[in-house]
C-alpha cells in the first residue's frame, strides 16, 4: 500500500502513455462487457418474449422451423395455415389446461402516410378467440395514456372492431376512436379489397411482438382474408410442462397432416441459434481486442521501465528491495487497468442503446425487447477481470524491473 | 580529546582490506581495483582524487554496497560484507549509507519533498513532514519543498540529493563526484555542507572528486591510480598550516 501513490504519480506524470493505454483497454473491456450483455440480454428478452406469448406449445403448419421460431415472436409474411378442424381434433386432449385458436393475416396499412424501408406498410392482423386468448395472457391491460383513454376489448363477432399494440398504435397516430385502415387481397382473389376498423382499444406496452399487432375477432379475421376454416397457430398450456409429456404430447398429434407441435423450449433454441453464430464472431473480435490489450500493457509498462531504467536504478540505491520495484511497477499496472476496467465499463453502458442499434442493424435479433442487459454482476465480473489483467500483464514488466542491477540500470538510464 | 583525535581513535566506520574488482569489456578483462585499502573513521571527511578510470566510481560502488567486489574484505559498522546477494547488499545500505549521484538523479515525477523522503518509504519507517522541512532547511532549500526537480537549478538539485541521502539518518554519505555538474561556487557551497553536516551530525563522507581544490578541503585525500592508492596524506582540515 506504500507505493500507491508513487504509482499513481508515475501515472499521472506521463499523461499521454497512460491515457492512451487507459483507453486501449477501455475499449476492449467495453467491448467484453457489451458482448456480454448482449448475451444475458439477449437471452433474457427471448425467454421475456417466450413467456409473454403465454403459451408453451403451438400447433403450426409444416414449413421452416426457423419461420415458425420467429413468426410468434417477431411476425412474419410467408404465413402457413393449417386447417380448423386441427383445434377440434386436439383440444380435448386431456394433457391440455388451456388453448387457444390464432389466425395471423398480413394487410396492407392505407392512410397512414408514413412508410419505411422495414417493410411496416404492413400490418400483421391477429384474429383471436378473446377469452382463450386472454386467458393465456392475463397482463394484457389497456394503455393509460389520453390516446387510449376508453379503451374496451372488441365484442366477440364484432365486423369492425380492432384493438392495437402499444408501438403500432403510436407509429399510426391512432387513438381511441379513430378508423384504421387496411387493405386485404383475399385468398383466392386477386383484387385487394379496402377494410375499415374502429379503433377500440390501445394496449399497453408489452415488449413483445403484441405491440406492433392489431387484434381483431378471430371470425372477422377468417372473413376479411377468406380463409374460413383455417388457423395460423393453435397456443396450448399443457396441464404438466416436461420434456416427456411434450414428447408424448408431440407424438399423439405427429399424425395430424401438415401440422407441426412447437415446444417454445424449442423457439428458443432455434432463436439463440440463429444468432450464435453472430456472437461468435463478436466473441472472437472481443477475445481479440482483449490479447490486444494485454500485450499493450506489457508493451506500454515494458517501455515504461524501459525509460525509467535508470529511476529504477536509483530507487534501488537509495534503499528499495527487488520487491519494493517489483510493487511500484506492478501497481502501476494495475491501476491502469482497473481504470481501463472502469472507463470500459461506464462506456458499455452508456453506449448500451447504441451497441443496440448497431447489433439490431446487423443482425435478425428476433426479438422486440432489450437485448443489451448490462448488470452489476457483468460490471463486476468486468472490474475482476481488468484487475486480473493488470495483475497478469505487469508481472513480467515488474519481474524485469526488480531483476535491474542498481549500478548497470543507473548507467543504462543516463 | 579533540575532535580529531577522535577520529583516529574510533572504531572504523568502514573498512576495506584488498578490495579488487574486474569488468569484461569484449574480450578484454579490465581491473578496475587491484587492491585497494582503505579506512574511514567517524567524522571522518575523505577525499577520493584521480583521473578518469583511474577506479574511483569503482570504488565508490562497492563501498556503498551497490557493487560487490572480486575479492577482498569490506566491513561497515562492524559488519562483514562478503559473498552477499544483491538483496543482502541492499539490506546493508538502507539505512547506514547516504549515497549522492554525480547527476543528483532526482525522480521528476514527485516534488523535493517527496524525493526527499522517499528512502523512508523504502525503509518503511513514518514521513514527518517537519522533519523533512527540517532538513532541507540545512540545505538551504527549505522555500522550495512543493517544487518539481525541473524547476530547480544544477546546485539546487544537488543539495535535494544530499537531503535524501541524510533523511535515514545515515552513518556514512558517500558521493560521487558532487561537484561534477556544478559551477565553482556550488561546488564549494557543497563541499562546505559537508564539513557542516559532519560537524553537526557525526557523519562520515567518502567523496571523489576530480577538483584537486575541493578534495584538498578533506580530512584525508587518497590518490587513485590504475586500480590502486597512490598516494595517501591529510588534506587542509587536518594538514599544518605552513610554518606552524
Amino acid at each position: 500500500m506504500r507505493y500507491i501513490r508513487l504509482a499513481l504519480r508515475n501515472m499521472a506524470y506521463r499523461p499521454a502513455r497512460t491515457g492512451l493505454t487507459v483507453v486501449g483497454i477501455a475499449l476492449a473491456v467495453a467491448v467484453a462487457v457489451s458482448l456480454i450483455g448482449f448475451n444475458l440480454g439477449y437471452r433474457q428478452s427471448i425467454n421475456a418474449s417466450i413467456d409473454k406469448l403465454g403459451f408453451q406449445v403451438m400447433l403450426m403448419a409444416k414449413g421452416c422451423p426457423y419461420e415458425a421460431a420467429t413468426m410468434m415472436l417477431k411476425g412474419g409474411t410467408g404465413l402457413l395455415y393449417l386447417p380448423s378442424t386441427t383445434f377440434d381434433d386436439v383440444r380435448n386432449d386431456p394433457e391440455i389446461a388451456a388453448i387457444t385458436p390464432i389466425f395471423i393475416g398480413v394487410a396492407e396499412k392505407e392512410g397512414s402516410g408514413i412508410r419505411d424501408d422495414s417493410a411496416s406498410s404492413f400490418a400483421i392482423l391477429s384474429g383471436i378467440e378473446r377469452a382463450s386468448f386472454l386467458s393465456m395472457k392475463p397482463w394484457l391491460a389497456f394503455s393509460d395514456t389520453p390516446r387510449a383513454a376508453g379503451s374496451r376489448w372488441f365484442a366477440d363477432n364484432a365486423p369492425d372492431e380492432v384493438v392495437m399494440g402499444y408501438e403500432v398504435a403510436e407509429y399510426e397516430q391512432r387513438k381511441v376512436g379513430d378508423i384504421f385502415y387496411v387493405t386485404v387481397t383475399p385468398q383466392g382473389k386477386t383484387e385487394p379489397v379496402s377494410h375499415q376498423f374502429k379503433v377500440v382499444g390501445i394496449l399497453d406496452r408489452t415488449g413483445t411482438q403484441d405491440d406492433g399487432t392489431v387484434f381483431l375477432p378471430l371470425s372477422t379475421a377468417r372473413v376479411i382474408f377468406n380463409r374460413p376454416d383455417e388457423l395460423t397457430i393453435v397456443g396450448i398450456k399443457l396441464k404438466e410442462f416436461s420434456g416427456l409429456r411434450l414428447r408424448e404430447f408431440e407424438k399423439r398429434w405427429a399424425k395430424l397432416p401438415e401440422v407441426q407441435v412447437v415446444s417454445l423450449q424449442q423457439v428458443k433454441t432455434t432463436l439463440v441459434s440463429l444468432v450464435e453464430t453472430a456472437q461468435a464472431m463478436i466473441a472472437a473480435v472481443a477475445v481479440v481486442a482483449i490479447v490486444v490489450a494485454i500485450i499493450g500493457v506489457i508493451n506500454t509498462i515494458l517501455m515504461s521501465v524501459s525509460e525509467r531504467t535508470g529511476e529504477i536504478g536509483i530507487m534501488k540505491a537509495i534503499g528499495a528491495s527487488r520487491g519494493d520495484i517489483f510493487q511500484i511497477i506492478w501497481y502501476e499496472t494495475l491501476f491502469i487497468c482497473l481504470s481501463g476496467g472502469i472507463l470500459g465499463s461506464v462506456a458499455a453502458v452508456l453506449g448500451a442503446r447504441g451497441v443496440e442499434a448497431g447489433l439490431r442493424r446487423l443482425i435478425d435479433i428476433g426479438t422486440h425487447g432489450s437485448i443489451v442487459a448490462i448488470s452489476p454482476a457483468i460490471i463486476a465480473g468486468a472490474l475482476v477481470g481488468a484487475a486480473a489483467l493488470g495483475v497478469f500483464a505487469g508481472l513480467y514488466p515488474a519481474w524485469r524491473a526488480a531483476s535491474l542491477r542498481p549500478i548497470a540500470a543507473i548507467r543504462e538510464g543516463e | 580529546m579533540t575532535n580529531h583525535a577522535q577520529r583516529y581513535t574510533s572504531d572504523p566506520v568502514l573498512e576495506a582490506v584488498g578490495l579488487r574488482r574486474s569488468y569484461r569489456r569484449g574480450s578484454e578483462t579490465v581491473q578496475a581495483l587491484r587492491g585497494v585499502d582503505l579506512t574511514v573513521r567517524p567524522g571522518e571527511m575523505v577525499a577520493i582524487l584521480g583521473p578518469s578510470g583511474s577506479g574511483k566510481t569503482t570504488l565508490i560502488n562497492l563501498l556503498s554496497c551497490l557493487d560487490a567486489p572480486d575479492g577482498g574484505r569490506l566491513t561497515i559498522a562492524g559488519a562483514s560484507v562478503e559473498n552477499l546477494s544483491e538483496e543482502e547488499l541492499t539490506g546493508v545500505r538502507r539505512g547506514r549509507i547516504g549515497y549522492i549521484f554525480q547527476k543528483f538523479h532526482l525522480l521528476p515525477s514527485l516534488n523535493v519533498a517527496e524525493n526527499v523522503e522517499l528512502p523512508l518509504l523504502f525503509l518503511e519507517r513514518p514521513v514527518d513532514r517537519v522533519k523533512t522541512i527540517e532538513i532541507l532547511r540545512q540545505v538551504g532549500l527549505e522555500d522550495r519543498a512543493f517544487h518539481l526537480p525541473g524547476e530547480l537549478s544544477g546546485g539546487q538539485m544537488q543539495r535535494v540529493a544530499i537531503a535524501r541521502a541524510l533523511i535515514v539518518r545515515p552513518g556514512i554519505l558517500i558521493a560521487d563526484e558532487p561537484t561534477g555538474n556544478l559551477d565553482r561556487a556550488n561546488g564549494e557551497a557543497i563541499f562546505a555542507l559537508f564539513r557542516k553536516l559532519i560537524e553537526s551530525e557525526g557523519l562520515s563522507v567518502i567523496v571523489t572528486t576530480h577538483n584537486q581544490h575541493l578534495g584538498s578541503q578533506a580530512d584525508r585525500v587518497i590518490t587513485l591510480e590504475d586500480g590502486l592508492i597512490t598516494r595517501e596524506e591529510p588534506g587542509a582540515a587536518i594538514r599544518p598550516a605552513a610554518g606552524a
